[in-house]
Formats: structure tokens, C-alpha cells, sequence
């Protein structure tokens, strides 16, 4: 009999807090893939995987759009590093979370997401048909899938759904 | 554990250029404001997208459910409107976010 994870991922507590249900195992997936998500970030911004987490301000405009960058990137970087840090901090503890928290939980999956559907050329006909299990990227596949589902329990917690 | 990373392979895999719509660039009178938009992108999810309108934006559920399936459907939408240095300041939250925004003067 396959193991059934008794409520969702994210369970709400009677006092405005979270709980973050993930076993042991998921919990150190998920570590795994906030540091190399950390890694990618300090690599050179040429890196096409990091294309949607660092979009185009002025898309008619490259001067204007230099100038934005020059002051913004930096300041970008710096507020994932932080939700990193809380993510980061939240997976190692069985303690409760603050709304605030998931939030960065939030933002910090849909990071991952994205770079990796930037990876796996996701469009809007994508699916599972264009990643089966002989595929080289199928693993990445699986773990997209995984975080969209983990994302939307997220999304419906902070929602109050 | 998954064997999966993201770092090291497919670093020199290309990614197609977004395919932006210049035809709403139109030519700005100088003291027209700024517009906000918001790109359709296949990866964010929709109810994602909600969310983030509804947190930067004070937006209503239902307004930020109208907002998304705007971008989803037509392409994009524009999420919000001011002077240069608000605009700036909300497409900074929006790419925080991870959502396809950018900015120019309204037409």
C-alpha cells in the first residue's frame, strides 16, 4: 500500500500560522534545489535560465531599460537572497510559519518554477506526453509538476482557502 | 531524492526571445502617464498571478481573477498607471514576483 499524506503540504492553524507538512524527505529535496537556485543566481546574468527571473523593464526602450537595471538588479538579488534565507530556515524547523513566510515560501517555489520551465521550454501546450520517462529531462519534468502542485496548496493557504 | 539538477546541464540550451507586441508602443506625449503591464507567460500559474494583483495591488479577488484571464487570453494587461518613479516601483514588485511585467508611457 502506498503511503497517503493524511491533510496537504501547507495546513492552516487556528491562530493565523502554518504548518508545513512535508516529510523529511521532501524537506531535503527541497533544500537541495533552493541552493542551487541560490548558486544560479550568482552566475552571470547572461545565463539564459535566469531570462524570467530577470525580465526587460522597458521593452521599447534600451536605454531607459540599462539605466533600470543598473539600479534594480542588484536590489532583485538581494530580496530572493533573503526569501532564500527564510525558506532555507523554515525547512530545517517543524515550527509553525507566519504568513509573511509562506509568502517567501511562495515567492521561492515559484522561482524554481520558473527557471526550471525556462529550462524545459514550457509553453502553453506543454505537457506530460512532451517529457516521458526516456526522456533526458523528465526528472525536471516530475519536479515541475511537483512544485506547481506544492505552489498551489501555498497559494490556497496564504488565500485563506 | 530527485537526481535532478538545474545548475550545470543545459547551460548553453537557448531560449526563444520573448515575443513582445510593439504595437502598443505608440508614440508618448510627454506628460502622459506610465502604464504597468503584464505579459502572458505560459509558467506562472493563474491562480499565482491572481495572488501577486491582489497583494501589490489592494485588487479584489474578483478584479485580480478579471486582470489575469486578460493577460491569460488576450496577452496582457494593464495592471496599473501613475508617474514614472510609481510604475518603476511596480514592476519591481511584479519581477520580485516572478511575473513578466514592463512599462511605458500611456498612448
Amino acid at each position: 500500500m502506498s503511503w497517503r499524506r493524511p491533510k496537504g503540504p501547507i495546513i492552516a492553524n487556528n491562530d493565523g500560522t502554518f504548518l508545513i507538512n512535508l516529510t523529511p524527505d521532501e524537506r531535503g529535496t527541497l533544500s537541495g534545489f533552493v541552493d542551487q537556485l541560490e548558486s544560479l543566481l550568482k552566475a552571470d546574468l547572461s545565463d539564459e535560465r535566469l531570462k524570467r527571473l530577470y525580465p526587460v523593464a522597458y521593452h521599447d526602450d534600451a536605454e531607459k531599460d540599462a539605466e533600470y537595471q543598473g539600479y534594480m538588479r542588484d536590489e532583485l538579488t538581494q530580496s530572493r537572497a533573503a526569501a532564500i534565507d527564510t525558506v532555507r530556515s523554515m525547512l530545517t524547523s517543524e515550527e509553525s510559519v507566519t504568513t509573511a513566510q509562506l509568502v517567501a515560501f511562495m515567492t521561492v517555489l515559484n522561482n524554481l518554477r520558473l527557471v526550471l520551465g525556462t529550462l524545459l521550454d514550457v509553453g502553453e501546450d506543454t505537457d506530460e506526453d512532451d517529457f516521458e520517462e526516456d526522456h533526458p529531462l523528465y526528472g525536471q519534468y516530475q519536479l515541475y509538476g511537483y512544485l506547481g502542485w506544492l505552489l498551489e496548496w501555498t497559494i490556497a493557504a496564504v488565500s485563506g482557502q | 531524492m530527485f537526481p535532478v539538477r538545474f545548475i550545470t546541464p543545459q547551460a548553453n540550451q537557448q531560449v526563444a526571445e520573448p515575443e513582445l507586441d510593439n504595437q502598443v508602443d505608440e508614440v508618448p506625449e510627454q506628460d502622459l502617464p506610465w502604464i504597468v503591464l503584464v505579459w502572458n507567460d505560459p509558467i506562472n500559474l493563474m491562480s499565482y498571478v491572481s495572488f501577486v494583483f491582489q497583494k501589490l495591488f489592494g485588487y479584489s479577488k474578483e478584479k485580480a481573477d478579471l486582470l489575469m484571464l486578460d493577460v491569460h487570453e488576450k496577452g496582457r494587461a494593464v495592471v496599473s498607471t501613475g508617474p514614472r518613479e510609481r510604475a518603476e516601483l511596480d514592476v519591481f514588485h511584479l519581477h520580485e514576483h516572478g511575473l513578466w511585467a514592463t512599462m511605458q508611457k500611456d498612448s
